[in-house]
């Protein structure tokens, strides 16, 4: 053949088997597939997660989902029990605390091994507790309040307070921005290896892929029976694979095809699918998951006039606003306490303010407060569909009481950095998980958050809250504080909602939790 | 044939500085903060100003956009903000599944489109023509998102045959992943067939009037020989230069098919990077992005020199 035919050739050749190709890769790709569990009795579990985890390091991130997932290689010193007590983890018992509150001695287990295979002790306690409270957000909070951390022998730890400070175990205890015990010599920022105690190790990362957790077989489980977070734990799933799922209808039709053995938050719409699917999934419901709350600025603009921001609160039905975010009243909780009933800190005081959904009243109050038609700006987004569909609700209401209003929907990187400036805003929308300990949550309660509320009401509700560590008498004086916050309205609490996720029927022995957590749970 | 070279690499580079600016400006322009969403809502303001400065974003930015451009012309995109990794690294991890995606689904978009607009422009008017018209607005029409959830509601829930989402299990073959990719592959390739369609019926229209056609038809060749052989040959231009640049197309616009199948690619990649400002991230993808797609035009140009000798280069 003559160079210039085998030249004329060449593209009839190629095209030909590239069809040929493409047709063959189609048709092996079209081959149903052959699941990996069909070889045999499978010993993993596939959770579809929210989205990638920004981080594993689980002090660098607040994030629920880096806890969630970090929960099962990291533990904590103390955890919480089915009732939301603080129970203890890592250390063996309750801690020894002095007379005055200020000394919390605290002993370790002996014998809880290292992933790294060592034993775990003091030193690597304090190493990690000092590291969360110079890098993790909550930490540098709590740090402020510890005079000293030392080791005392091997397996004593002593935490010494400025001042009697009551929610310290509560804030050692929380799983997101979690105060985790490593090893000591794993600790680097950033974290190059991730060494707990957990009843998992951490394997393999593939960033939008997954994170694999493998089972520690040296494991040191307490022995008490398991109950929330607390007790026994037990790896009975050899591998957890956490994937990221951002699109939510996604991990709706995925758990609908039995794909995953867990979904995490399910858009509530999803619910008479999940449960007309003919046991291919089972909705799983979490009660008072979390609250939607409206922060105030207190600092600047219309809402700085406490007469004003009482009159918004008059103007309010949360109600319907949860109704609006929410839709079917089985996800939602319209009631004024903060508290769930059976929390040590339910409490009705000043709930006669909630819902009030007065117009009359409101206009008259904020006419009395000098209010004269200045524009109130809300800072919302469409990142949760039940903060925009709330706030178009609010907006309403507001207008009814003859109230001036600036919806401005912006995307949650834009509201987040919005936020921290006075000058942009006078209500923004959020939420938050629905945490066992006030002061966990919302940021508010603290110092120099968003809306900057700082009065002397406050100072003085929240002095007498935190320095008091007698459980019983805190429930009270939690009725105190929420009386303050129906008065000052710095923030509003809109209601409760429920979280909505679904798990295959081959997983087994799963406990609802605000934290999905796998150990325990079974592959049937 | 170098001068030419030269001077379409030059072009290049103009393009790619001004998408360089182009993207460095717009990403800034948008309002939000990296290390707000980054550090969460605990943080406190000298926390946040803190990790603003370890990032250089504290800086004017003309002087962040210098010290990123001295950084790009050593190759290297800088480093994530939330992934803690070369902005090189997280696109190359990325690269597997986009390109498998996007070859796929040209193919699957080739093979419908090439052939449906040879028919229409055949039987021009008639009810076949019309019919494969209508097809291919309604392709064009409808959005990826919506196709994606019911392709995924009827042959992953309802049959099984497919996943729903992801990439195969982590330890999967690469058998497992392309049949992982098949849905995707199908919306993008469905939808992007509606292009292929009508240029293909236009080009070849031009074509089948030309008088060699004719010529061809009275030396009494058969119709299939004419057509596949005559008229579309000559017809290819147009057909290779709308095929390669869907595959620009979809290399960096595979976003929301992505999102919706939850596919670790490229488009999954800036989403996130867009909602949460990673700036590195975005830029650098997007500038990645931009270089692939002047790249993939470059060598459709030279790929006309391929199927149509009458180009010289």
């Amino acid at each position: 053949m003559s160079h210039a035919g085998l030249v004329q050739c060449l593209p009839k050749l190629s095209k030909r088997s590239l069809l040929g190709a493409s047709l063959l890769a189609m048709l092996c790709a079209a081959l149903p597939s052959q699941p990996a569990h069909a070889q045999g009795p499978r010993n993993f579990a596939t959770l579809a997660m929210v989205a990638e985890p920004q981080t594993l390091d689980p002090m660098a991130s607040t994030a629920d989902l880096v806890g969630t997932i970090m929960q099962h290689v990291y533990e904590t010193l103390y955890t919480f029990d089915a009732k939301w007590n603080v129970v203890p983890m890592l250390a063996e018992s309750s801690p020894r605390i002095s007379a005055d509150g200020k000394t919390y001695a605290i002993t370790l287990r002996k014998g809880v091994m290292l992933h790294n295979g060592r034993e775990l002790n003091a030193d690597d306690v304090v190493a990690s507790l000092q590291r969360w409270m110079d890098q993790s957000p909550r930490g540098k909070a709590v740090g402020k309040e510890i005079e000293s951390l030392k080791a005392k022998g091997p397996l004593g730890v002593e935490i010494v307070l400025k001042a009697p400070y009551a929610p310290l175990l509560s804030q050692l205890a929380l799983p997101s921005g979690m105060a985790a015990i490593m090893a000591k010599d794993s600790i680097a920022s950033p974290l190059k290896e991730f060494v707990g105690t957990g009843p998992y190790k951490f394997k393999e990362r593939r960033p939008d892929q997954f994170v694999l957790l493998t089972r520690f077989d040296k494991y040191t489980a307490r022995k008490e029976p398991a109950s929330g977070y607390g007790g026994k734990r037990e790896a009975a799933i050899e591998e957890l694979r956490f994937v990221p799922v951002p699109n939510a209808s996604t991990r709706v039709e995925g758990a609908l095809a039995g794909q995953y053995d867990f979904a995490d938050l399910l858009p509530v719409e999803a619910l008479p699918r999940l449960e007309t699917s003919g046991g291919k999934t089972v909705p799983i419901m979490t009660p008072s998951f979390g609250f939607p709350y409206l922060v105030l600025n207190t600092k600047e603009g219309v809402a700085s006039s406490q007469a004003v921001r009482q009159a918004v609160q008059s103007a309010l039905g949360e109600g319907e606003m949860l109704a609006a975010g929410f839709g079917d009243t089985r996800f939602f909780v319209a009631e004024g306490n903060h508290f769930p009933k059976g929390s040590p800190f339910y409490s009705t005081a000043g709930t006669t303010l909630y819902n009030e959904r007065n117009a009359a009243k409101a206009k008259e109050a904020a006419t009395k407060a000098g209010y004269k038609g200045e524009p109130i700006r809300v800072l919302t987004s469409r990142q949760y569909d039940f903060h925009y569909n709330m706030s178009l609700l609010m907006a309403e209401q507001l207008k009814r009481a003859g109230f001036k209003v600036d919806l401005n929907v912006v995307d949650w990187a834009t509201l987040v950095q919005r936020r921290n400036d006075p000058k942009l805003w006078d209500i923004y929308v959020t939420h938050s998980g629905q945490f066992p300990e006030p002061m966990l949550s919302p940021p508010q309660l603290g110092d120099g958050a968003p809306g900057w509320w700082d009065t002397p009401a406050k100072k003085a509700a929240l002095q007498a809250f935190n320095v008091e560590s007698d459980p019983a008498k805190r429930g009270a004086l939690w009725g105190k504080v929420q009386q303050v916050v129906y008065e000052e309205v710095p923030y509003i609490n809109v209601g409760k909602f429920n979280g909505l996720s679904a798990k295959s029927p081959a997983l087994d022995n799963y406990q609802p939790a605000t934290w999905p957590f796998f150990w325990n749970a079974r592959i049937k | 044939m170098f001068r030419y070279l030269a001077s379409r690499a030059a072009g290049m580079l103009v393009v790619l500085a001004i998408v360089a600016v182009l993207v460095f400006v717009l990403t800034r322009a948008a309002s939000g903060d990296p290390v707000s969403v980054l550090l969460g809502d605990q943080a406190t303001a000298a926390d946040i100003a803190r990790v603003q400065k370890e990032y250089g974003l504290d800086k004017p930015l003309p002087v962040q956009f210098g010290y990123w451009l001295r950084e790009v012309l050593q190759g290297n995109l800088g480093t994530s903000i939330f992934l803690q990794r070369p902005v090189t690294q997280a696109l190359w991890e990325r690269a597997e599944p986009t390109t498998l995606l996007a070859l796929m689904a040209v193919a699957i978009a080739a093979l419908i489109g090439v052939p449906c607009g040879i028919v229409s422009a055949v039987f021009r008017g008639r009810v076949v023509d019309q019919l494969f018209t209508g097809i291919a607005m309604l392709g064009a029409s409808i959005p990826s998102f919506w196709l994606g959830i019911v392709l995924i509601q009827v042959f992953a829930v309802s049959f099984g045959w497919f996943p729903v989402s992801g990439y195969g299990a982590p330890d999967a073959p690469l058998a497992e992943r392309l049949h992982a990719l098949v849905l995707p592959a199908t919306v993008l390739g469905l939808l992007n067939s509606a292009l292929i369609i009508r240029f293909t019926r236009a080009s070849m229209l031009d074509v089948l009037g030309e008088d060699y056609v004719r010529t061809a038809r009275s030396k009494g060749l058969s119709e299939s020989t004419v057509v596949l052989k005559h008229a579309l040959r000559n017809a290819l231009v147009p057909i290779v230069t709308v095929i390669g640049l869907t595959v620009a197309l979809m290399i960096g616009g595979a976003v929301i098919t992505e999102t919706v199948f939850g596919l670790p690619g490229v488009g999954n990649l800036v989403v996130s990077a867009v909602l949460r400002r990673d700036y590195p991230v975005i830029q650098g993808a997007l500038l990645v992005i931009a270089a692939i797609y002047v790249l993939i035009n470059f060598s459709i140009d030279l790929l006309y020199a391929v199927v149509d000798p009458r180009v010289k280069v």
